[in-house]
């Protein structure tokens, strides 16, 4: 009753005040008259008696603001007035508003569309049940060679954890969602397909909407074929037909019976668009560390019995390979939240940008507080005023805290703009499944950062301005029209100091990362990526699992590709210079000073041509020819850095390894993704090269699920259509192959340095802003001093300055303010630089090139930011000015 | 008189506004005219303490207004009390009294 009255009343102040101020007026009319009535009745003479009336009410216009004053909504309606006002003051000062709402819009989108990642990737929860429940173990090893990350585990560690470690529900997954064919009906279909292990689905809480998870039965090696459609895949290829359950289906060209269809909108680490069972062995592909492990803690369990019966189950291997050639090493497990092991590979690169953000963001604070600032030394006579007037001074600095919010909240608003266009931007100049994560939103958590930024940016640029006005002297403002003290200009040259400093920062950040990605793209090659065209398909097809059938098919394409007009020259190869490569551990080296030494390397089977296809140098001996045959003596190729690291840099033609395989040729190193240790991203590591033709079925049948083999031809011109001919010249062949993708060299090196580009694009991006924002600073500042000093410099003129001294004069300020700012922000870099060491490749941290060009672009900036304003005094006329007093 | 005239303290004008209006519905001079008779001219109340007060009340949901006749037939804007005002105005009795006797008390202690 007593709320609803009170809102009611509020709503009849704001909407309906005519008729609320009319009834006032006419109930104290009415007290008035008939005080004047009863005067009259006493005797009085009406005329007597109305002023006495009056009299004894008091002033009517005080009784009715006291009134108003104490009306609901009376706080609310001076804020709307307050409101009113600022709003004409930025409608007067375009330039202004534009300004602040630029800045805000740029900053905040910025900081916007970074925080939305970091919230998608850290902040919020896994999409599944209980995420705090969900876990994947790290592997800390001590010792010579220390690590502490997340590893892959193999098919003995995974039986030792699903058998042995009860606390937990433990399932694995191949590593990644490989690219297979599906066939439907008559069409092929390319999806993404992944391999899980029985109770996947049940440790991410995942409950099929039709059928069933995978069963322990069906996990097992050579068990049932069966597979678990996504939704997606379910309602676009089989028209959400629910008789799909129990039916076959053609994947990689073998029939598997669907189990199971998943729940619209739920995502698996793995992303793909059909399930299939991994059915984990010890040896095969279960020999190497080739599996994901996830887990979930069970009812009752805690994760330091968890971590505990894992070591104990690990630790007691007869193989452990965490420990090879790392002597006296020490091991040790634990669980780690999924979110963070998911997504721990990424996390520098995301903190450092909203780092970088940050910086944005201050930068901007200081250009707003140093532009507010100047306006409300402008407003100086108007607030002067106002204050004479018997404005309080908390009225004033409301007034000014009002505009700032409204400010803010406009410029908030234009930054979520700015910020999903900036993030959709981002989206697309990431990789395809470069971001562990399905989507990222725009969701409340980002939205109320925004509106948090919003707030802290109008307190940060609002605070400096109502400082000034709380040590306001209203007799020299009023005495004095343009209150000028030199203080301001100090402060202003401050922020400006703060600004470059942290420009300088970020260029200097993202001038090392471009030096970095120019030394990796352009590291010489070690072979020719000019006219090469490579096409890519997925041999998983349970017709090629036969070496002979694999042989024909190479052979017989490879031949309709060479018939391609303008084709010198096709060949196949496992993997390809840029990309990563399958690895072999161990074969050992059967003869000469080096027997027994164990060998880790890259390995790719290549057709005869490879190398002249891509016209790889062969250094010694030779390379492959059709008469390496699956019956003939086994024999490989080996890159200059194999023979570095395992045959001390000795001739090794004629030597063997591994089983009787000898070496016939050395070929020169090639760029190429790291695959045994990250150390760059372009580096050559030792590679095997073996002949497609000598490849064992096992392998054909391993490598296939991983890797995507490429058809690669080369052309003495570019040809019209080649893609589609190499597809019809290979479906002269098979006509249920297609190829997954086409890609040039160059593709396949931006593919391997997108992380970097991405970096380099980013950081860029964010250093690009500073610097607009600080060169809007200095413009701003010196433009005001000119705006200011416009009658000294005339006086200055009519004294016999010269324009150009008037200039330096007036300029001076801004520069050395700048350049203050530049000393300070390349000492910050000494400091802050050293936290990039790992993502710099090719380039020092202190490199000379580097921070003369940031000099140099800030240098520049400054001067043109400093004499553009300046230029103004040219125009001034002495006597125009001198008379304008 | 207004030497006499005690200083309202606060809180005490809406109880006498709510005592006042307890026998019937009054317009603003009336209201006035109540609280001085029946405070025998001790409270004088203004209209610029007066007409503040009603507005608040009646937002308040104590008081409800409507235009109605005076005596000698001019439009004035009458106010009565709502069942709320009726409630506040036992518990600002029940209050005030209290008040009251503590004072005393306190007052008479030695």
């Amino acid at each position: 009753m007593k709320l609803w009255s009170r809102i009611n009343s509020l709503l009849r102040n704001l909407f309906r005040k005519q008729q609320v101020e009319r009834q006032l007026d006419d109930e104290l009319r009415a007290y008035v008259d008939m005080i004047t009535d009863e005067r009259i009745a006493a005797g009085m003479p009406a005329s007597e008696a109305r002023r006495f009336a009056l009299a004894e009410f008091g002033g009517i216009e005080q009784v009715k603001q006291t009134v108003r004053d104490n009306r609901a909504g009376a706080s609310l309606e001076l804020l709307w007035q307050d409101a009113r006002y600022g709003l004409r003051q930025f409608w007067r000062n375009p330039g202004f508003t534009a300004m602040v709402i630029l800045t805000l819009a740029l900053s905040i989108g910025a900081n916007t569309a970074i925080f939305s990642i970091v919230n998608a990737l850290m902040l919020k929860s896994l999409p599944y049940s209980h995420p705090e429940r969900m876990g994947t173990i790290y592997t800390r090893v001590t010792g010579a060679v220390a690590s502490d990350e997340r590893h892959h585990v193999n098919g003995e560690q995974w039986e030792l954890l699903r058998d042995e470690v009860t606390s937990l529900i433990s399932a694995v997954s191949g590593i990644r969602a490989s690219g297979i064919n599906l066939q439907a009906g008559s069409h092929v279909q390319y999806i993404f397909a992944g391999r899980v292990s029985a109770h996947y689905f049940d440790v991410l809480a995942i409950h099929p909407i039709l059928g069933r998870n995978f069963s322990d039965e069906e996990d097992r090696p050579h068990g049932p074929k069966v597979a678990i459609l996504s939704y997606g895949v379910w309602h676009n290829i089989f028209g959400s037909n629910p008789s799909v359950l129990g039916q076959s289906i053609s994947l990689k060209c073998e029939p598997y019976t669907v189990i199971g269809v998943l729940p619209d909108g739920v995502t698996t680490p793995l992303n793909a668009g059909v399930y299939t069972a991994l059915q984990p062995s010890h040896d095969g592909e279960g020999g190497g560390t080739n599996f994901e492990a996830i887990t979930r803690l069970r009812d009752g369990a805690t994760w330091q019995e968890a971590d505990a019966e894992i070591n104990r189950a690990w630790l007691h291997r007869a193989h452990r390979y965490e420990l090879e050639n790392n002597p006296g090493a020490q091991l040790a497990y634990y669980s780690v939240p999924l979110q963070k092991g998911q997504t721990a590979t990424l996390r520098p690169q995301v903190w450092t940008l909203m780092l970088a953000a940050g910086f944005i963001l201050l930068i901007a604070c200081a250009n707003l507080a140093g532009l507010t600032l100047v306006r409300v030394l402008r407003r100086t006579p108007e607030v002067a005023t106002r204050l004479a007037l018997g404005a309080s001074r908390w009225q004033i600095q409301k007034q000014l805290w009002v505009e700032n919010l409204l400010l803010a909240f406009v410029g908030g608003a234009a930054g979520v703009v700015v910020g999903l266009i900036a993030l959709r931007g981002l989206l697309v100049l990431l990789p395809e499944r470069f971001l562990p994560v399905a989507s990222v939103p725009l969701d409340g958590r980002v939205l109320a950062f925004t509106l948090l930024l919003s707030l802290v940016t109008s307190v940060l640029f609002g605070m400096l301005p109502a400082l000034v006005t709380r040590r306001f002297d209203l007799r020299s403002a009023i005495g004095n029209r343009t209150a000028t003290g030199g203080d301001h200009v100090r402060l202003r040259q401050a922020l400006i100091v703060s600004e470059i400093a942290l420009t300088a920062v970020l260029l200097a950040a993202s001038g090392l990362l471009i030096r970095s990605l120019i030394h990796l793209q352009t590291l010489p090659p070690g072979f020719n990526p000019d006219g090469v065209m490579t096409a890519r398909l997925s041999l998983d097809d349970a017709r090629y699992h036969d070496a002979a059938a694999f042989r024909k098919l190479l052979s017989e394409s490879i031949s309709a590709m060479r018939r391609i007009p303008g084709v010198q020259q096709a060949a196949v190869g496992l993997s390809l210079p840029y990309e990563r490569s399958l690895i072999t551990v161990g074969p050992a080296i059967n003869d000469g000073k080096e027997a027994g030494q164990l060998i880790t390397a890259d390995e790719t089977y290549v057709t005869p041509d490879y190398f002249a296809v891509l016209q790889i140098p062969i250094l010694l001996g030779r390379s492959f020819t059709d008469g390496d045959g699956p019956d003939t003596q086994r024999v490989a190729v080996v890159n200059q850095t194999l023979v570095r690291k395992f045959f001390h840099g000795a001739n090794p033609v004629g030597r063997h390894f591994f089983k009787d395989t000898m070496i016939v040729g050395v070929v020169e190193d090639v760029a190429m993704a790291p695959g045994i240790e990250a150390v760059a991203p372009i580096t050559s590591e030792p590679t095997l090269y073996l002949p497609a033709a000598q490849t064992e079925a096992s392998l054909i049948s391993m490598a296939h699920v991983w890797f995507q083999p490429s058809w690669i031809v080369r052309t003495a011109s570019p040809v019209e259509g080649l893609t589609a001919q190499m597809q019809r010249a290979l479906a002269s062949v098979d006509p249920n192959l297609p190829f997954s993708g086409f890609y040039s060299m160059r593709d396949l090196l931006a593919k391997t340095l997108a992380t970097q580009r991405v970096e380099v694009a980013l950081l860029s991006a964010m250093a690009g802003l500073a610097l607009l924002l600080s060169a809007v600073g200095i413009f701003a500042l010196v433009a005001n001093i000119v705006a200011q000093k416009t009658r000294e410099i005339g006086i200055r003129i009519a004294l016999g300055s010269t324009v150009r001294q008037a200039m330096v004069h007036t300029g001076g300020p801004g520069v050395r303010a700048s350049l203050l700012g530049l000393a300070l922000g390349l000492i910050l870099c000494a400091g802050a630089l050293r936290a990039m060491r790992s993502v710099l490749y090719g380039v020092g941290v202190y490199d000379a090139p580097t921070i003369g060009a940031v000099v140099l672009l800030l240098v520049s900036v400054t001067i043109i930011a400093t004499i553009v304003p300046t230029l103004r005094i040219a125009g001034i006329d002495p006597a125009t000015t001198l008379r304008d007093e | 008189m207004s030497s006499k005239q005690a200083n309202l303290l606060q809180g005490t004008l809406d109880l006498l506004i709510l005592k006042a209006l307890g026998a019937g519905e009054l317009h603003g001079l009336g209201i006035s005219r109540r609280i001085e008779q029946t405070t025998h001219g001790a409270f004088l109340v203004k209209p610029g303490s007066l007409f503040p007060a009603l507005h608040r009340m009646e937002e308040a949901g104590w008081l409800s207004s409507f235009w109605g006749e005076s005596e000698n037939n001019r439009r004035a804007k009458f106010y009565r009390l709502t069942k709320a005002g009726k409630d506040q105005f036992e518990v600002e009795t029940e209050e005030w009294t209290r008040v009251a006797l503590a004072m005393t008390n306190a007052l008479k202690a030695t």
